[in-house]
């Protein structure tokens, strides 16, 4: 109870303190009360264009990780391991890094059908990260673990699959970590700019065209909610591997 | 005979093994002893073409038929002790990673991760592993730090009954005793006294 409580308590004051200002501002239209978009969210969950959104976003998200995080895992292992692919590769996945999100949709806008966009700009944030976090990982491999797989005849499979790859595990695992939160963000933001047919980011454009304040709010909350419980079952996934 | 010939090894500025020679008979037990930073590691390395020497040549050990203990236990934190065998045997010979466990007094810990081992635990699964490998030669490097002298000496016995020749470095007492032969060494740079 004690800790439901702890848990609850600030849940409560933010909610309040939107309440108040809501009731300060008096505008649905600039600021809606939680109320008002408790019962929109609820209203919008009943359709089942909602739920449609919702899934083809989410689709959209994991395809981006299904392509980005492997891609980001292997240009790890090839500028890991070959310094031309490294003096080649390296700064391009730097420069793909710093480039703001929406430099890349705009770009992207010109070059893929507008369908695949958010995907593509979903891979395109979690490949670096995962880059980044699997080649710190190679960087720090124990070198008297690989001195002990020559030694002991270790072919370059079973150095892979006995060394390598456990040791990785864990720096993959915050990489895509991190590279999650951004995948979703970025996702949507590409649905906004350039809206599918089905996406919750088109759903966010058109309740900003339509001057739907309470709508915006309601499917900024599903965003959130959703994001965060997809970390945590990732992070809880993650963590399960990585016992033993 | 394993021989060495003139071997030099260095490292930076520190020279360890200065025109070295040594020749050791390839049957029973060779221990090389002498005190920490001699150079023996660096001489069991040289024999297990693990370091390249700058100069000089060995024969007589071939490293793709050599066993190699590293003076760390140098296992996998996400093994278990049986799957530190299994590791290094061929698929056909899975099923005698208990016998293995055995040799090394570690049967009812095969199903343990290192992080449960005690030092003494670990060195004796690194040993198991390293004679699980096998050989046509092996060398040890402290292959009894941490463990107690009357197991040390079953399991140099038992090492001994594998048949190949052994050559180990250590300082400690009851397993020189258990050897064959000693060379004393001092450095570095490493020498025979």
């Amino acid at each position: 109870m004690n800790r439901l409580l702890k848990r609850s308590l600030p849940a409560v004051f933010w909610l309040l303190a939107w309440a108040l200002a809501a009731r300060w501002v008096g505008l649905d239209l600039l600021l809606p009360g939680p109320l008002a978009v408790g019962a929109r969210l609820a209203a919008l969950a009943g359709t089942g264009g909602f739920w449609l959104s919702v899934g083809a976003t989410l689709g959209r998200v994991f395809l981006g990780l299904a392509w980005g995080a492997p891609a980001g895992a292997a240009l790890a292992f090839a500028t890991h391991f070959s310094p031309w692919a490294d003096r080649l590769l390296s700064p391009a996945v730097r420069v793909v890094r710093a480039t703001p999100v929406v430099s890349f949709i705009l770009l992207v806008y010109l070059w893929v059908p507008r369908g695949a966009i958010p995907w593509v700009i979903a891979g395109l944030m979690v490949l670096p990260v995962v880059w980044g976090a699997v080649s710190a990982g190679l960087d720090g491999l124990d070198e008297k673990l690989l001195e002990l797989a020559r030694a002991y005849r270790f072919s370059r499979g079973r150095t892979l699959a006995l060394i390598c790859l456990p040791a990785l595990r864990p720096h993959f695992a915050a990489g895509l970590s991190t590279a999650f939160g951004l995948a979703w963000k970025s996702g949507v933001a590409a649905e906004v700019l350039c809206p599918p047919v089905q996406a919750i980011g088109s759903r966010i454009q058109q309740a900003k065209a339509a001057l739907e304040t309470p709508d915006l709010f309601a499917w900024t909350l599903t965003i959130v909610a959703l994001s965060l419980a997809l970390e945590k079952l990732l992070r809880r996934g993650l963590g399960r591997g990585n016992k033993g | 005979m394993i021989k060495l010939e003139d071997i030099t090894v260095r490292y930076g500025e520190k020279l360890v093994l200065d025109r070295f020679s040594l020749e050791i008979p390839p049957e029973g037990l060779t221990a090389l002893s002498g005190p920490s930073g001699c150079g023996k590691t660096t001489l069991l390395r040289v024999l297990a073409g693990l370091t390249r020497p700058g100069s000089g040549a060995v024969s007589g050990a071939d490293p793709a038929k050599t066993a190699f203990l590293f003076q760390e236990d140098r296992l996998l934190p996400w093994r278990t002790a049986e799957q530190h065998i299994t590791d290094v045997l061929p698929r056909a010979r899975r099923g005698e990673a208990g016998r293995w466990l055995d040799f090394a007094e570690l049967a009812d810990e095969g199903g343990a991760y290192p992080a449960a081992l005690s030092g003494g635990m670990a060195r004796r699964l690194a040993l198991a592993r390293c004679a699980a490998l096998g050989g046509e030669l092996f060398l040890l490097d402290e292959p009894f730090a941490g463990v107690d002298p009357d197991r040390a000496a079953r399991i140099l016995d038992r090492l001994r009954g594998l048949g190949a020749p052994i050559v180990l470095a250590t300082h400690q007492p009851q397993v020189l005793a258990g050897c064959d032969r000693i060379v004393a060494l001092d450095g570095p740079p490493l020498r025979r006294v």
